[in-house]
């Protein structure tokens, strides 16, 4: 249980994947503009992630291995997470249209996001157990989606704000993400 | 060097694992495809409503719907000039897709206008009364014919039926204008907002000013409105405490002219949705009728010339017999 716990926090606020290990960087930019938009990317990006974690396990541990094919599993995970990417997008377009097409190129565009693929291989690099990498998958997600949330809101001030042109749209962006890395930062070596 | 099978053997299990396993997924897709498949679009509804329902046809499309369900597919959102920029930020807004300048090879934005029959010029040819999308036009064949002020949606689709061209287009007179545009403040104002929040101690309707001011400054109603704008009573007192001298009152007002405008304009849109859906159920079934009509003539016609008065000579001639008989 402590180290479930220990996973998770290491993986929301430690080593947060969008401001500590970089990594997702493209819709944390993409859709961070508007609060209702990242509330939906955040859940259509926990679902994938937990699901996409826990696949990608299965298939290394029962198809990989036995079968001594270690070196093929950046290929299979691409294709486990394609898959599941697929399918929160037809279950979404069914559920939810209109996020559907708010989210637009951003949905699919979660197959290239390199958190998932990271926590998969990261799952393997540091051998964790179907219930840690499950749960690591999930602590990515909720990372993911806390720093999102909050950026979006903060985009969300801003744009009504006086900003100097040269600043103006992706530059203060990455200067308000740059300082959130900052502020993430104080958390290391807390686990 | 030739390829032979025992050179080929150690790639077939990873061949084979990853066939597998993409079948698998496929098959998985594919039950979940079946099992989520989308039958009509509420995608389009949405965008419906925010179409100004001038059923002008100025974007191309004949009519709000149609555009509507062609911006669902893909089409761009600045081909409505009655709707202006306020239309197309409010599309790029729901779609997160970058605002466009309205596309002016569609037309140009103006002042929003009404149809007017002068009245002592029009025969009562009625030609205008069908062309009339929400059925604002009132009158029958030979009266003359007038439109209803409130029910009009400017579009000028009666003006080229209207065999003697009696009718206007006329400005209407805009909502109540205020003193300065929100535009027009931020361009003379030299002292920004500092949040020093004096404002919001001397509030007497408990509205945050400051915040409703930045909400205000850049154009965002919808913020203004949760920031309870219309709570303000405009008493002035934020004003007077205004370190920076900041006329926010005067954006308060701007801001509220935006607002109450833009809510006038839903509900027309609202109204002229509902006219054009009827207007449009109307014509289906007068032409479903003409229809009828005119096969019922076909049949007559086929049966031959002046068959129908034969028929009422035979039946006459046997009506006569029957009462001869009894005598």
């Amino acid at each position: 249980m402590t180290d479930i716990i220990l996973i998770l926090v290491g993986a929301i606020l430690v080593n947060n994947f969008v401001l500590t290990q970089f990594l997702g960087l493209c819709p944390f930019m993409g859709v961070s503009g508007k609060v209702e938009t990242a509330v939906g990317m955040s859940a259509a990006t926990l679902f994938v992630l937990t699901l996409a974690s826990a696949c990608s396990y299965l298939v290394f541990q029962y198809l990989l291995l036995p079968l001594g094919l270690e070196y093929l599993k950046t290929i299979s995970f691409i294709i486990v997470i394609a898959a599941v990417v697929s399918m929160t997008e037809i279950i979404m377009h069914k559920t939810s249209p209109l996020l559907y097409r708010i989210l637009g190129i951003f949905l699919p565009l979660i197959t290239s996001n390199c958190a998932v693929l990271g926590v998969a291989l990261l799952n393997i690099n540091q051998s964790h157990s179907f219930a840690q990498s499950v749960f690591y998958g999930f602590g990515a997600a909720l990372g993911f989606s806390l720093v999102l949330i909050l950026f979006s809101a903060m985009r969300e001030k801003l744009a009504l704000c006086d900003i100097p042109e040269p600043f103006q749209g992706a530059a203060i962006a990455m200067i308000t993400a740059g300082l959130m890395s900052l502020a993430f930062m104080g958390f290391s070596g807390m686990v | 060097m030739p390829l032979s099978l025992p050179m080929l053997t150690p790639l077939l299990t990873p061949v084979l694992a990853l066939l597998g396993l993409g079948l698998t997924i496929g098959a998985v897709l594919g039950f979940v495809a079946k099992k989520f498949r989308l039958e009509n679009d509420p995608v389009v509804e949405t965008i419906n409503n925010l179409l100004p329902q001038t059923q002008c046809g100025q974007c191309g499309y004949p009519g709000c719907k149609p555009y509507a369900e062609a911006i669902a597919a893909g089409d761009a959102i600045n081909k409505c000039p009655p709707g202006g920029e306020t239309t197309i930020n409010q599309l790029a807004d729901l779609l997160n897709i970058p605002a466009l300048p309205l596309d002016e090879s569609y037309g140009h934005p103006e002042v929003k206008k009404v149809a007017f029959i002068r009245e002592a010029e029009c025969i009562g040819c009625a030609k205008c009364i069908p062309a009339c999308p929400v059925d604002a036009i009132l009158g029958a064949p030979k009266y003359m014919h007038t439109v209803i002020e409130s029910e009009c949606t400017g579009c000028d689709l009666c003006i080229e039926p209207c065999p003697v061209d009696c009718i206007d287009l006329l400005p209407l007179e805009p909502y109540a204008a205020p003193i300065k545009t929100v535009a027009e403040l931020n361009e003379e104002e030299i002292l920004v907002c500092i949040n020093c929040a004096l404002c919001v101690d001397e509030c007497p309707v408990d509205i945050l000013p400051h915040e409703l001011y930045w909400a205000c400054r850049g154009n965002d109603l919808a913020s203004a409105e949760t920031l309870k704008l219309m709570h303000c009573i405009e008493c002035g007192k934020c004003d007077r405490v205004c370190p920076s001298n900041i006329p926010l009152v005067e954006y308060y007002q701007a801001t509220m002219q935006s607002l109450n405008t833009q809510q006038a304009d839903k509900k027309q849109a609202g109204k002229a949705k509902q006219r054009f859906e009827l207007h449009q159920q109307r014509m289906e079934k007068l032409k479903i009728e003409e229809e009828q009509r005119r096969q019922k003539r076909a049949e007559l016609a086929k049966k031959g010339p002046r068959s129908q008065t034969r028929d009422t000579i035979l039946a006459a001639l046997e009506r006569v017999k029957s009462k001869k008989k009894p005598s």
